[in-house]
């Protein structure tokens, strides 16, 4: 380490200079992902630099809209055959456009085509020869769910979009922490939702947590408008369980799953004293060996001088 | 003469026996140093909320361990010269379990750059260095075998601590995995048990200086005992004698030292960053995490597989001899397979490419200190590893800042892998010219010094041939003689029993 005042200088220089880019680490890809809210993304099937495709499906990608304006229109396309699913979030009220496109090479030639959502038939338009559109106007939850287009002629293809509420980040695995420690759960979403709210699990249904818990054992803070972290504090056995983070958009709720449990203080102690035990019968025996076949070899020599002797 | 019973006083390295004992502790030893930086990652998200922290002042735990890893070479190096490889380790060993068990009770991120970053970082540094110099040590003839399976730790303990963290972070969290992890480390202290001194410090150094000193005018390589007797015989010195005693910082006049940390630096500047920024690229391509993932565990077992293999085939009668030459290729190749990356596209050419390029760094990270050690010898490699280290220490941590910088200036990685490509061929080239410039300085000096050696009337007494052989013989790589002219070596050792 570097023992001079300037010597520190350099290492906190080299440090600043590590940590002032942006992309480094394979494990965080998502920040040198632009802020989607900020610019107009053209949202048709392109990967862009360090976009994150939701779960191992390649084919059904996460995609955000353009922009926050409502008069802007969004523009989703598929392309048959191929990716036969699109999952679009939407976390305001817009104008939406979906578009089943016929690839040129396909078999199908002038096909019938039917939009749907549910049961419930919409009308399309086409804009080119082989492609189909409908506009849709999402206002509220009801409009948000799955369409889907049929193309029929020799056989049957189709594609859907499932239109929903923004999904936001939780954690799927277990949060871990330990007696009279503090426990944080983190929601975030790239979305700028109205308003946060955690719950509990009692039974089966879902409390607001400032009904279950006392004010001093927990904080609700908001670093920014899309993170919204819970602490638990003076964590005990009793505070094992489920929490949820719910995130209000205007098209409606979003929610997200927390699991904590809370170990004693005695649980990692185990395998840490096996460890250590190990280390010690392992140095014990070395310095034991490295003894007896110093002194082996100090009685074969002392055999070889008397031999040598004689 | 008595003949020696033990291998450890026969003249020269064992090179075997206990030797192989030693080999397995520096596995595990710089198997920590390498692998256990990287394997913190995982914990880093979970840090990051806990603390409510930037993802940046998460990434300074990284580069501070890194730093300090590189950064306390020289300090590993004095410390090695004054008390030995094994005390060393030991310590070592003691202060990163230290580190990361206090590090389990922190509850800020500065605790976490103290506890994790300089104390385990400095364990870390105690632990690396004195594993390569005791190789050196303890072999001659089969020490690129040696370097190779000893630098094989590091992909291996990559391979293993990557899913064991992983699984502690899943039952015990951050601060439980990091109080196992601190015991983990104290494993440490046990490849440093092994470390069973060799040669020098025992009372039988005295008797055998005579025919040491004669060894070292027949040009066998000196070991730490000739040189600690004279220190102790010429009692007080003065202050920058001292010092150089501790760290020998009169390698820089010496060429091969030279032409080694010039040709490193500049290679570490891209050597790092494609391993950073190979699974982002992945993804940047199409491809998903678990594939992106797998490319990395591709790389990892290719290099398992190749350091071993290379130190075989730089043992080689044909490779050994011309070490440096392999070691420039070995360079060369990987940037070549940088610069050819761009073309990989597919996930077909990026296997390829992950498996060349696992290939090529276990090939030069299984030379790296090799080469170090057939430049100044065993008895400077102490000193030399340390300056090289902390040199190094810079060009690593910029390599891979500077490799983000370009892919966020031009949007595009394959600017980045062009930029790592040509550095690491430039350096390859470099030191493939002048390596070959000295073997010709050094095959020049060697026929000088039998020409000298050859005149009775310049036959010194020991203890002036001794301080010659030290002082002198800066330029020489004193590892080449007695490998090339193995059968003349075995004649020279043959008749200097027969002399006394």
């Amino acid at each position: 380490m570097p023992a001079s005042f300037s010597g520190r200088c350099l290492v906190c220089l080299l440090l600043l200079l590590c940590t002032s880019f942006s992309g480094g680490n394979p494990a965080d890809p998502a920040m040198t992902t632009q802020d989607a809210n900020q610019t107009q993304v053209n949202s048709v099937t392109k990967m862009q630099p360090g976009h994150d495709s939701s779960g191992p499906d390649a084919a059904t990608q996460e995609l955000k809209p353009a922009s926050k304006q409502n008069t802007n229109i969004s523009e989703y396309e598929i392309v048959l055959p191929g990716v036969s699913e699109k999952n679009i979030s939407l976390a305001n009220p817009t104008k939406v456009e979906l578009t089943c496109k016929l690839d040129e090479n396909s078999n199908l030639k002038n096909p019938q085509v039917t939009w749907k959502k549910g049961s419930e038939t919409i009308s399309h338009t086409s804009k080119t020869q082989n492609s189909w559109t409908i506009e849709l106007t999402i206002s509220g939850s009801r409009e948000l769910g799955s369409y889907t287009c049929i193309l029929k002629a020799e056989k049957e293809v189709s594609a859907t979009f499932h239109l929903h509420v923004p999904i936001i980040d939780g954690r799927e695995k277990p949060i871990i922490s330990y007696e009279g420690d503090i426990a944080v759960m983190v929601c975030t979403t790239v979305y700028n939702p109205k308003a946060w709210a955690w719950y509990m699990t009692n039974g089966t249904e879902l409390v607001s947590i400032d009904k279950m818990l006392p004010v001093d054992k927990f904080q609700i803070k908001s670093p920014s408008v899309s993170i919204n972290r819970l602490e638990v504090v003076k964590l005990t056995r009793e505070d094992c369980g489920v929490y949820w983070c719910e995130a209000a958009f205007e098209l409606g709720p979003s929610k997200s799953r927390f699991e904590l449990r809370v170990l004693s203080i005695a649980a990692p102690l185990k395998p840490f004293v096996a460890v250590v035990a190990e280390v010690a019968i392992l140095l014990t025996t070395i310095v034991l060996y490295e003894v007896y076949s110093k002194r082996k070899a100090k009685g074969d020599e002392k055999q070889f001088d008397q031999t040598e002797k004689l | 003469m008595p003949a020696p019973a033990e291998a450890g006083r026969a003249p020269g390295p064992p090179d075997g026996g206990w030797g192989w004992v030693v080999v397995f502790g520096a596995f595990i030893s710089i198997g920590f140093a390498y692998a256990f930086p990287k394997g913190l990652a995982i914990f880093f998200k979970e840090i990051q909320d806990f603390f409510g922290a930037s993802y940046s002042e998460i990434a300074w735990v990284s580069s501070i361990v890194l730093a300090t890893t590189y950064g306390a070479g020289p300090i590993s190096s004095i410390l090695v010269n004054r008390y030995g490889s094994r005390p060393v380790v030991m310590f070592g060993g003691l202060l990163c379990g230290v580190g990361m068990i206090s590090a389990a009770f922190c509850t800020s991120i500065l605790q976490l750059y103290i506890c994790v970053g300089f104390i385990t970082g400095f364990g870390l540094a105690l632990n690396l260095q004195p594993s390569v110099i005791i190789i050196g040590k303890y072999f001659l003839k089969k020490r690129p075998i040696a370097n190779g399976l000893a630098m094989a730790g590091s992909p291996v303990m990559l391979c293993t601590l990557a899913p064991l963290n992983q699984f502690l972070f899943d039952n015990f969290g951050w601060r439980g995995s990091f109080l196992i992890l601190g015991a983990i480390l104290l494993n440490c202290c046990v490849a440093g048990a092994l470390f069973r001194p060799i040669g020098p410090g025992t009372a039988l150094v005295k008797t055998q200086v005579t025919e040491e000193g004669k060894d070292a005018l027949k040009g066998k390589i000196t070991t730490d005992g000739p040189m600690e007797n004279k220190t102790e015989e010429e009692g007080e010195k003065d202050c920058f004698e001292k010092v150089n005693q501790y760290l020998d910082f009169s390698l820089f006049r010496h060429r091969g030292f030279l032409i080694y940390l010039i040709g490193n630096v500049l290679m570490f500047l891209g050597f790092f960053a494609p391993i950073v920024f190979l699974a982002p690229y992945a993804k940047h391509t199409g491809i998903d995490d678990y594939s992106a993932a797998s490319l990395l565990s591709i790389l990892a077992i290719v290099d398992m597989v190749a350091r071993p293999t290379t130190g075989i085939v730089a043992n080689s009668r044909w490779v050994r001899p011309r070490i440096q030459y392999f070691f420039s290729f070995a360079i060369a190749f990987n940037g070549a397979c940088h610069l050819l990356c761009p073309l990989a596209s597919s996930y077909t050419g990026l296997i390829v490419y992950s498996s060349f390029f696992g290939l090529a760094f276990g090939m030069v990270c299984a030379m790296l200190f090799e080469t170090l050690m057939d430049l100044v010898g065993a008895a400077r490699f102490t000193s030399a590893i340390g300056l090289v280290t902390i040199a190094e220490c810079c060009t690593i941590l910029l390599g891979p800042p500077i490799g983000g910088i370009i892919v966020d200036t031009f949007g595009d990685y394959k600017y980045m892998f062009i930029k790592c490509g040509a550095v690491m061929v430039l350096a390859g080239t470099f030191l493939f010219i002048m390596n070959y410039y000295n073997y010709r300085m050094l095959a020049k000096e060697e026929k000088e010094r039998k020409a000298k050696e050859e005149d009775p009337n310049s036959l010194r007494t020991e203890n002036e041939g001794k301080k010659n052989w030290n002082k002198d013989s800066t330029q020489d790589g004193p590892e080449l003689e007695p490998l090339r002219e193995k059968g003349e070596g075995l004649k020279k050792e043959m008749n200097g029993t027969n002399e006394v």
